[in-house]
Protein backbone atom coordinates (compact mmCIF):
# COMPACT_ATOMS: atom_id res chain seq x y z
CA UNK A 1 0.00 0.00 0.00
CA UNK A 2 1.44 3.40 -0.99
CA UNK A 3 1.89 6.01 1.70
CA UNK A 4 0.28 9.25 0.50
CA UNK A 5 2.09 11.30 3.13
CA UNK A 6 5.47 10.45 1.61
CA UNK A 7 4.69 10.20 -2.08
CA UNK A 8 1.91 12.67 -2.95
CA UNK A 9 3.03 15.12 -5.66
CA UNK A 10 1.60 18.12 -3.73
CA UNK A 11 3.69 17.22 -0.72
CA UNK A 12 3.36 15.48 2.63
CA UNK A 13 0.67 17.82 4.08
CA UNK A 14 -1.87 17.06 1.34
CA UNK A 15 -0.91 13.40 1.38
CA UNK A 16 -1.54 13.17 5.12
CA UNK A 17 -4.88 14.96 4.75
CA UNK A 18 -5.99 12.49 2.05
CA UNK A 19 -4.95 9.59 4.27
CA UNK A 20 -6.88 10.98 7.25
CA UNK A 21 -10.01 11.73 5.21
CA UNK A 22 -10.07 8.31 3.57
CA UNK A 23 -10.08 6.76 7.06
CA UNK A 24 -13.54 8.25 7.70
CA UNK A 25 -16.61 6.03 7.25
CA UNK A 26 -18.13 6.16 3.76
CA UNK A 27 -15.17 8.02 2.24
CA UNK A 28 -13.05 6.24 -0.32
CA UNK A 29 -9.77 7.41 -1.78
CA UNK A 30 -11.28 9.35 -4.71
CA UNK A 31 -13.67 11.26 -2.44
CA UNK A 32 -10.81 11.94 -0.01
CA UNK A 33 -8.78 13.43 -2.86
CA UNK A 34 -11.70 15.62 -3.95
CA UNK A 35 -12.24 16.86 -0.39
CA UNK A 36 -8.52 17.54 0.06
CA UNK A 37 -8.39 19.50 -3.20
CA UNK A 38 -11.39 21.53 -2.07
CA UNK A 39 -9.80 22.29 1.29
CA UNK A 40 -6.58 23.38 -0.41
CA UNK A 41 -8.35 25.71 -2.84
CA UNK A 42 -11.22 27.12 -0.71
CA UNK A 43 -10.96 30.31 1.38
CA UNK A 44 -8.53 29.85 4.24
CA UNK A 45 -11.02 30.88 6.99
CA UNK A 46 -13.49 28.23 5.75
CA UNK A 47 -10.87 25.48 5.94
CA UNK A 48 -9.69 26.61 9.37
CA UNK A 49 -13.30 26.82 10.61
CA UNK A 50 -13.70 23.15 9.71
CA UNK A 51 -10.50 22.30 11.58
CA UNK A 52 -11.72 24.29 14.59
CA UNK A 53 -15.12 22.55 14.49
CA UNK A 54 -13.42 19.15 14.60
CA UNK A 55 -11.15 20.25 17.45
CA UNK A 56 -14.10 21.70 19.37
CA UNK A 57 -16.16 18.53 19.03
CA UNK A 58 -13.31 16.38 20.28
CA UNK A 59 -12.58 18.72 23.19
CA UNK A 60 -16.09 19.57 24.33
CA UNK A 61 -18.40 16.67 23.53
CA UNK A 62 -18.76 13.94 26.12
CA UNK A 63 -21.33 11.42 27.37
CA UNK A 64 -24.21 12.67 29.51
CA UNK A 65 -23.65 11.46 33.07
CA UNK A 66 -27.23 10.29 33.30
CA UNK A 67 -28.31 8.91 29.91
CA UNK A 68 -24.98 8.56 28.00
CA UNK A 69 -26.22 10.67 25.09
CA UNK A 70 -23.65 13.03 23.56
CA UNK A 71 -23.55 16.48 25.16
CA UNK A 72 -21.29 19.43 25.82
CA UNK A 73 -22.21 19.65 29.51
CA UNK A 74 -22.29 17.15 32.37
CA UNK A 75 -26.01 16.55 31.86
CA UNK A 76 -27.53 16.68 28.38
CA UNK A 77 -30.22 19.12 27.22
CA UNK A 78 -32.94 16.43 27.33
CA UNK A 79 -32.12 15.17 30.84
CA UNK A 80 -32.02 18.72 32.21
CA UNK A 81 -35.33 19.75 30.62
CA UNK A 82 -37.92 20.02 33.47
CA UNK A 83 -40.81 19.52 31.04
CA UNK A 84 -39.76 15.94 30.21
CA UNK A 85 -41.48 13.01 31.91
CA UNK A 86 -38.79 11.59 34.21
CA UNK A 87 -40.68 8.35 34.81
CA UNK A 88 -40.44 7.17 31.19
CA UNK A 89 -37.14 6.00 29.73
CA UNK A 90 -36.65 5.10 26.10
CA UNK A 91 -33.71 2.73 25.53
CA UNK A 92 -31.72 3.15 22.34
CA UNK A 93 -28.50 1.62 21.00
CA UNK A 94 -26.69 4.75 19.80
CA UNK A 95 -26.83 8.55 20.28
CA UNK A 96 -27.93 8.93 16.64
CA UNK A 97 -31.11 6.99 17.50
CA UNK A 98 -31.97 9.75 20.01
CA UNK A 99 -31.68 12.28 17.17
CA UNK A 100 -34.08 10.23 15.01
CA UNK A 101 -36.64 9.78 17.79
CA UNK A 102 -36.45 13.45 18.81
CA UNK A 103 -37.11 14.43 15.19
CA UNK A 104 -40.42 12.54 15.45
CA UNK A 105 -41.32 14.93 18.30
CA UNK A 106 -43.69 12.51 20.03
CA UNK A 107 -41.76 11.01 22.94
CA UNK A 108 -41.67 13.29 25.99
CA UNK A 109 -39.71 11.10 28.40
CA UNK A 110 -35.96 10.64 28.85
CA UNK A 111 -33.53 8.38 27.02
CA UNK A 112 -30.88 5.84 27.91
CA UNK A 113 -28.14 5.16 25.36
CA UNK A 114 -26.72 1.64 25.66
CA UNK A 115 -23.65 2.29 23.54
CA UNK A 116 -24.32 -0.69 21.25
CA UNK A 117 -26.18 -3.98 21.37
CA UNK A 118 -25.36 -7.37 22.83
CA UNK A 119 -23.56 -9.16 20.02
CA UNK A 120 -21.70 -12.16 21.48
CA UNK A 121 -20.41 -13.27 18.08
CA UNK A 122 -18.66 -9.91 17.69
CA UNK A 123 -17.39 -10.06 21.27
CA UNK A 124 -19.85 -7.49 22.68
CA UNK A 125 -21.37 -8.71 25.94
CA UNK A 126 -23.79 -7.14 28.45
CA UNK A 127 -20.81 -5.82 30.45
CA UNK A 128 -19.84 -3.61 27.48
CA UNK A 129 -23.13 -1.69 27.60
CA UNK A 130 -24.42 0.88 30.11
CA UNK A 131 -26.73 -1.64 31.79
CA UNK A 132 -25.58 -1.13 35.40
CA UNK A 133 -26.32 2.59 35.08
CA UNK A 134 -29.75 1.77 33.62
CA UNK A 135 -30.69 -0.45 36.56
CA UNK A 136 -29.53 2.29 38.97
CA UNK A 137 -31.66 4.86 37.13
CA UNK A 138 -34.74 2.64 37.22
CA UNK A 139 -34.36 2.17 40.97
CA UNK A 140 -33.43 5.73 41.93
CA UNK A 141 -35.68 7.75 39.61
CA UNK A 142 -38.95 5.86 40.22
CA UNK A 143 -39.22 4.94 36.56
CA UNK A 144 -42.63 3.54 35.63
CA UNK A 145 -42.14 2.72 31.94
CA UNK A 146 -39.22 1.46 29.87
CA UNK A 147 -39.73 1.81 26.13
CA UNK A 148 -37.42 -0.50 24.17
CA UNK A 149 -36.28 1.21 20.99
CA UNK A 150 -33.41 -1.09 20.06
CA UNK A 151 -33.16 -1.89 16.35
CA UNK A 152 -35.73 -4.44 15.12
CA UNK A 153 -33.05 -7.05 14.35
CA UNK A 154 -32.31 -10.38 16.03
CA UNK A 155 -29.51 -8.80 18.08
CA UNK A 156 -31.55 -5.67 18.86
CA UNK A 157 -34.48 -7.81 20.02
CA UNK A 158 -32.07 -10.07 21.93
CA UNK A 159 -30.70 -7.04 23.76
CA UNK A 160 -34.23 -5.91 24.60
CA UNK A 161 -35.01 -9.43 25.88
CA UNK A 162 -31.88 -9.42 28.06
CA UNK A 163 -32.87 -6.04 29.55
CA UNK A 164 -36.45 -7.10 30.19
CA UNK A 165 -35.13 -10.19 32.04
CA UNK A 166 -32.73 -7.95 33.98
CA UNK A 167 -35.58 -5.69 35.08
CA UNK A 168 -38.19 -8.37 35.68
CA UNK A 169 -38.22 -7.82 39.44
CA UNK A 170 -38.49 -4.04 39.19
CA UNK A 171 -41.95 -2.41 39.36
CA UNK A 172 -41.74 -1.04 35.85
CA UNK A 173 -43.84 -1.54 32.72
CA UNK A 174 -41.77 -2.63 29.73
CA UNK A 175 -43.01 -1.70 26.25
CA UNK A 176 -41.38 -1.70 22.81
CA UNK A 177 -41.78 0.26 19.59
CA UNK A 178 -44.64 -0.96 17.41
CA UNK A 179 -43.67 -2.46 14.08
CA UNK A 180 -45.50 -3.28 10.87
CA UNK A 181 -47.03 -1.27 8.05
CA UNK A 182 -45.82 2.31 7.50
CA UNK A 183 -48.46 5.05 7.52
CA UNK A 184 -49.32 6.19 4.01
CA UNK A 185 -48.39 2.85 2.40
CA UNK A 186 -50.84 0.33 0.98
CA UNK A 187 -51.40 -3.25 2.11
CA UNK A 188 -50.96 -4.58 -1.42
CA UNK A 189 -47.28 -3.63 -1.43
CA UNK A 190 -46.45 -4.49 2.18
CA UNK A 191 -44.26 -7.58 2.46
CA UNK A 192 -45.23 -10.70 4.40
CA UNK A 193 -43.04 -9.78 7.36
CA UNK A 194 -44.55 -6.30 7.76
CA UNK A 195 -48.08 -7.70 7.61
CA UNK A 196 -47.28 -10.43 10.15
CA UNK A 197 -45.79 -7.82 12.53
CA UNK A 198 -48.79 -5.55 12.07
CA UNK A 199 -51.25 -8.35 12.84
CA UNK A 200 -49.28 -9.49 15.90
CA UNK A 201 -49.09 -5.92 17.21
CA UNK A 202 -52.70 -4.93 16.48
CA UNK A 203 -54.37 -2.45 18.84
CA UNK A 204 -57.85 -1.73 20.12
CA UNK A 205 -59.66 0.69 17.77
CA UNK B 1 -18.50 -14.46 -13.14
CA UNK B 2 -21.71 -16.46 -12.96
CA UNK B 3 -25.08 -15.80 -11.35
CA UNK B 4 -26.20 -18.44 -8.85
CA UNK B 5 -29.39 -18.98 -6.89
CA UNK B 6 -29.77 -21.00 -3.70
CA UNK B 7 -31.22 -21.15 -0.21
CA UNK B 8 -29.10 -19.65 2.59
CA UNK B 9 -28.84 -18.86 6.28
CA UNK B 10 -27.22 -15.58 7.36
CA UNK B 11 -24.43 -16.52 9.77
CA UNK B 12 -22.49 -13.27 10.07
CA UNK B 13 -22.74 -9.68 8.96
CA UNK B 14 -20.94 -6.40 9.36
CA UNK B 15 -21.76 -2.91 8.15
CA UNK B 16 -19.43 -1.91 5.35
CA UNK B 17 -20.39 1.65 4.39
CA UNK B 18 -23.35 3.97 4.79
CA UNK B 19 -25.65 1.54 3.01
CA UNK B 20 -23.75 -1.69 2.31
CA UNK B 21 -23.07 -4.73 4.40
CA UNK B 22 -20.69 -7.69 4.23
CA UNK B 23 -22.80 -10.79 4.74
CA UNK B 24 -21.54 -14.33 5.30
CA UNK B 25 -24.08 -16.96 4.36
CA UNK B 26 -24.21 -20.71 4.74
CA UNK B 27 -25.89 -21.95 1.59
CA UNK B 28 -27.47 -25.26 0.72
CA UNK B 29 -25.64 -25.69 -2.60
CA UNK B 30 -22.33 -23.82 -2.22
CA UNK B 31 -21.49 -24.03 1.48
CA UNK B 32 -20.20 -20.87 3.12
CA UNK B 33 -19.95 -17.74 0.96
CA UNK B 34 -18.89 -14.19 1.81
CA UNK B 35 -20.77 -11.51 -0.09
CA UNK B 36 -21.18 -7.78 -0.29
CA UNK B 37 -24.80 -6.64 -0.23
CA UNK B 38 -24.94 -3.14 -1.64
CA UNK B 39 -27.82 -1.13 -0.26
CA UNK B 40 -28.61 -3.76 2.40
CA UNK B 41 -28.95 -1.12 5.12
CA UNK B 42 -31.67 0.73 3.22
CA UNK B 43 -35.25 -0.14 4.11
CA UNK B 44 -36.29 -0.33 0.47
CA UNK B 45 -34.19 -2.32 -1.93
CA UNK B 46 -33.55 -5.82 -3.19
CA UNK B 47 -33.17 -7.24 0.33
CA UNK B 48 -36.13 -5.74 2.25
CA UNK B 49 -34.75 -6.55 5.68
CA UNK B 50 -34.13 -10.21 4.77
CA UNK B 51 -30.48 -10.09 5.84
CA UNK B 52 -30.91 -10.34 9.59
CA UNK B 53 -28.68 -12.77 11.53
CA UNK B 54 -29.94 -16.39 11.20
CA UNK B 55 -32.63 -15.40 8.72
CA UNK B 56 -33.21 -18.07 6.10
CA UNK B 57 -33.64 -16.70 2.60
CA UNK B 58 -33.64 -17.49 -1.09
CA UNK B 59 -30.68 -15.62 -2.57
CA UNK B 60 -29.22 -14.68 -5.94
CA UNK B 61 -25.52 -13.81 -6.06
CA UNK B 62 -22.79 -13.17 -8.59
CA UNK B 63 -19.91 -15.52 -8.02
CA UNK B 64 -16.53 -13.85 -8.44
CA UNK B 65 -13.62 -15.77 -9.89
CA UNK B 66 -11.03 -13.68 -8.05
CA UNK B 67 -10.48 -13.54 -4.30
CA UNK B 68 -12.88 -10.60 -3.86
CA UNK B 69 -16.28 -10.92 -2.23
CA UNK B 70 -19.21 -12.34 -4.19
CA UNK B 71 -21.98 -9.84 -4.88
CA UNK B 72 -25.36 -10.51 -3.35
CA UNK B 73 -28.00 -9.13 -5.69
CA UNK B 74 -31.23 -10.42 -4.18
CA UNK B 75 -32.49 -12.00 -0.96
CA UNK B 76 -36.06 -13.01 -0.29
CA UNK B 77 -36.90 -13.91 3.30
CA UNK B 78 -38.12 -17.46 3.84
CA UNK B 79 -38.07 -17.61 7.64
CA UNK B 80 -36.79 -15.24 10.28
CA UNK B 81 -35.30 -16.77 13.47
CA UNK B 82 -37.65 -15.75 16.25
CA UNK B 83 -37.38 -17.58 19.56
CA UNK B 84 -41.01 -17.55 20.67
CA UNK B 85 -40.48 -18.46 24.29
CA UNK B 86 -38.61 -15.21 25.13
CA UNK B 87 -35.79 -17.51 26.09
CA UNK B 88 -32.22 -16.24 26.04
CA UNK B 89 -31.05 -19.88 25.89
CA UNK B 90 -32.86 -20.34 22.58
CA UNK B 91 -31.42 -17.08 21.25
CA UNK B 92 -27.89 -17.96 22.34
CA UNK B 93 -28.35 -21.48 20.91
CA UNK B 94 -29.12 -19.85 17.56
CA UNK B 95 -26.02 -17.65 17.76
CA UNK B 96 -24.00 -20.77 18.62
CA UNK B 97 -25.25 -22.55 15.49
CA UNK B 98 -24.13 -19.53 13.43
CA UNK B 99 -20.72 -19.59 15.12
CA UNK B 100 -20.24 -23.33 14.51
CA UNK B 101 -21.29 -23.04 10.86
CA UNK B 102 -18.83 -20.19 10.38
CA UNK B 103 -15.99 -21.87 12.27
CA UNK B 104 -16.26 -25.43 10.97
CA UNK B 105 -17.01 -24.95 7.28
CA UNK B 106 -14.88 -23.74 4.39
CA UNK B 107 -15.93 -21.45 1.53
CA UNK B 108 -17.51 -23.30 -1.38
CA UNK B 109 -17.55 -26.64 0.42
CA UNK B 110 -21.22 -27.63 0.26
CA UNK B 111 -22.85 -29.69 3.03
CA UNK B 112 -26.55 -29.88 2.08
CA UNK B 113 -27.25 -32.21 5.00
CA UNK B 114 -25.67 -29.75 7.44
CA UNK B 115 -27.79 -26.97 5.96
CA UNK B 116 -30.90 -29.09 6.47
CA UNK B 117 -29.95 -29.92 10.06
CA UNK B 118 -29.12 -26.29 10.88
CA UNK B 119 -32.49 -25.21 9.57
CA UNK B 120 -34.23 -27.93 11.60
CA UNK B 121 -32.34 -27.04 14.80
CA UNK B 122 -33.20 -23.36 14.41
CA UNK B 123 -36.88 -24.30 14.24
CA UNK B 124 -36.42 -26.50 17.34
CA UNK B 125 -34.77 -23.60 19.17
CA UNK B 126 -37.61 -21.30 18.13
CA UNK B 127 -40.09 -23.66 19.74
CA UNK B 128 -37.98 -23.21 22.85
CA UNK B 129 -38.84 -26.39 24.71
CA UNK B 130 -35.38 -28.06 24.81
CA UNK B 131 -32.75 -25.57 23.65
CA UNK B 132 -29.76 -27.43 25.08
CA UNK B 133 -30.83 -30.69 23.41
CA UNK B 134 -30.95 -28.83 20.08
CA UNK B 135 -27.47 -27.47 20.78
CA UNK B 136 -26.16 -30.97 21.59
CA UNK B 137 -27.73 -32.46 18.47
CA UNK B 138 -26.16 -29.77 16.32
CA UNK B 139 -22.74 -30.30 17.90
CA UNK B 140 -22.98 -33.98 16.96
CA UNK B 141 -24.16 -33.09 13.45
CA UNK B 142 -21.16 -30.80 12.92
CA UNK B 143 -18.76 -33.51 14.15
CA UNK B 144 -20.36 -36.07 11.82
CA UNK B 145 -20.40 -33.75 8.79
CA UNK B 146 -16.73 -32.79 9.09
CA UNK B 147 -15.76 -36.42 9.60
CA UNK B 148 -14.60 -36.00 13.19
CA UNK B 149 -17.28 -37.93 15.06
CA UNK B 150 -15.71 -39.59 18.12
CA UNK B 151 -15.79 -43.37 18.32
CA UNK B 152 -18.44 -44.53 20.79
CA UNK B 153 -18.57 -48.29 20.25
CA UNK B 154 -15.06 -49.36 21.28
CA UNK B 155 -12.34 -48.25 23.67
CA UNK B 156 -9.94 -45.81 21.96
CA UNK B 157 -6.95 -47.44 23.72
CA UNK B 158 -7.54 -51.23 23.76
CA UNK B 159 -10.22 -51.49 21.06
CA UNK B 160 -12.53 -53.66 23.18
CA UNK B 161 -16.25 -53.12 22.49
CA UNK B 162 -18.00 -50.71 24.85
CA UNK B 163 -20.15 -52.69 27.26
CA UNK B 164 -23.55 -51.75 28.59
CA UNK B 165 -22.36 -51.29 32.14
CA UNK B 166 -19.63 -49.41 33.94
CA UNK B 167 -18.46 -45.94 33.10
CA UNK B 168 -16.09 -44.35 30.63
CA UNK B 169 -13.86 -41.34 30.13
CA UNK B 170 -13.51 -39.32 26.96
CA UNK B 171 -10.01 -39.09 25.46
CA UNK B 172 -9.98 -35.81 23.55
CA UNK B 173 -6.79 -36.24 21.51
CA UNK B 174 -7.79 -39.75 20.37
CA UNK B 175 -11.42 -38.72 19.88
CA UNK B 176 -12.82 -41.77 21.65
CA UNK B 177 -13.93 -43.36 24.89
CA UNK B 178 -11.65 -45.07 27.38
CA UNK B 179 -12.88 -48.18 29.17
CA UNK B 180 -12.34 -48.60 32.90
CA UNK B 181 -9.22 -50.77 32.36
CA UNK B 182 -7.51 -48.18 30.21
CA UNK B 183 -8.28 -45.12 32.34
CA UNK B 184 -5.16 -43.81 34.02
CA UNK B 185 -4.99 -41.64 37.10
CA UNK B 186 -3.48 -38.79 35.13
CA UNK B 187 -6.66 -38.73 33.03
CA UNK B 188 -8.99 -37.76 35.87
CA UNK B 189 -11.80 -37.08 33.42
CA UNK B 190 -15.48 -36.69 34.00
CA UNK B 191 -17.02 -40.18 34.22
CA UNK B 192 -19.64 -41.05 31.62
CA UNK B 193 -22.10 -43.80 32.57
CA UNK B 194 -22.73 -46.56 30.01
CA UNK B 195 -26.42 -45.53 29.72
CA UNK B 196 -25.37 -42.05 28.67
CA UNK B 197 -22.96 -43.49 26.11
CA UNK B 198 -25.86 -45.49 24.69
CA UNK B 199 -27.94 -42.30 24.32
CA UNK B 200 -24.97 -40.64 22.65
CA UNK B 201 -24.63 -43.49 20.19
CA UNK B 202 -28.31 -43.31 19.27
CA UNK B 203 -28.06 -39.54 18.83
CA UNK B 204 -24.95 -39.84 16.69
CA UNK B 205 -26.36 -42.53 14.44
CA UNK B 206 -29.95 -41.35 14.04
CA UNK B 207 -31.31 -38.47 11.98
CA UNK B 208 -32.23 -35.27 13.79
CA UNK B 209 -35.98 -35.79 13.61
CA UNK B 210 -35.63 -39.14 15.37
CA UNK B 211 -33.12 -37.64 17.81
CA UNK B 212 -35.48 -34.74 18.58
CA UNK B 213 -38.06 -37.25 19.79
CA UNK B 214 -35.63 -38.76 22.32
CA UNK B 215 -36.27 -37.55 25.84
CA UNK B 216 -32.85 -36.73 27.26
CA UNK B 217 -32.56 -35.51 30.83
CA UNK B 218 -30.74 -32.21 31.57
CA UNK B 219 -28.12 -34.23 33.51
CA UNK B 220 -27.51 -36.47 30.49
CA UNK B 221 -27.26 -33.45 28.18
CA UNK B 222 -24.72 -31.88 30.49
CA UNK B 223 -22.77 -35.15 30.63
CA UNK B 224 -22.86 -35.61 26.85
CA UNK B 225 -21.74 -32.06 26.17
CA UNK B 226 -18.61 -32.82 28.21
CA UNK B 227 -17.72 -35.02 25.25
CA UNK B 228 -18.88 -32.89 22.33
CA UNK B 229 -17.57 -29.52 23.56
CA UNK B 230 -13.94 -30.62 24.18
CA UNK B 231 -14.01 -32.42 20.81
CA UNK B 232 -15.13 -29.22 19.07
CA UNK B 233 -12.59 -27.07 20.93
CA UNK B 234 -9.81 -29.50 20.02
CA UNK B 235 -10.66 -29.31 16.30
CA UNK B 236 -11.34 -25.57 16.22
CA UNK B 237 -8.23 -24.73 18.22
CA UNK B 238 -10.10 -22.25 20.40
CA UNK B 239 -13.13 -22.05 22.64
CA UNK B 240 -16.30 -20.93 20.78
CA UNK B 241 -17.40 -17.51 22.06
CA UNK B 242 -20.98 -18.60 22.69
CA UNK B 243 -20.02 -21.28 25.23
CA UNK B 244 -19.73 -18.56 27.84
CA UNK B 245 -23.41 -17.77 27.34
CA UNK B 246 -24.71 -21.33 27.00
CA UNK B 247 -22.98 -22.74 30.06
Amino acid sequence: MTNDADTHPYGAAVGTLIQRLSGLPGIGRKTAERLANHLVSCREPDALALAEAIRSVRTNVRRCRSCFNLTESEICRICSDPRRNRHQICIVEQPRDVVSLEAAGVFQGLYHVLGGRISPLEGVGPEDLTLDALVRRVRQDEVTEILMATNPTLEGDGTALFISNLLENEPVQITRLARGIASGSVLEFANREMLADAIRGRQNF
Amino acid sequence: MSTESTEAIVIRQADFSETSRVVTLFTRDFGKIATIAKGARRLRGPFEGALDLLAQCQIVFIRKTSNSLDILTEARLTARFRPEARSLHSLYGGYYIAELLDGFTEPYDPHPNLFQEASLMLRMLEAGDRPLQAVLQFELTILREIGQMPVFDSCAACGRPVENNGSFSYWVSQSGLLCRNCQKEEFSHHQIPAGTVEVLRRLAEGDSETASRLAISPAQISSLRRITVPALIDILGRRPKMLRYLG
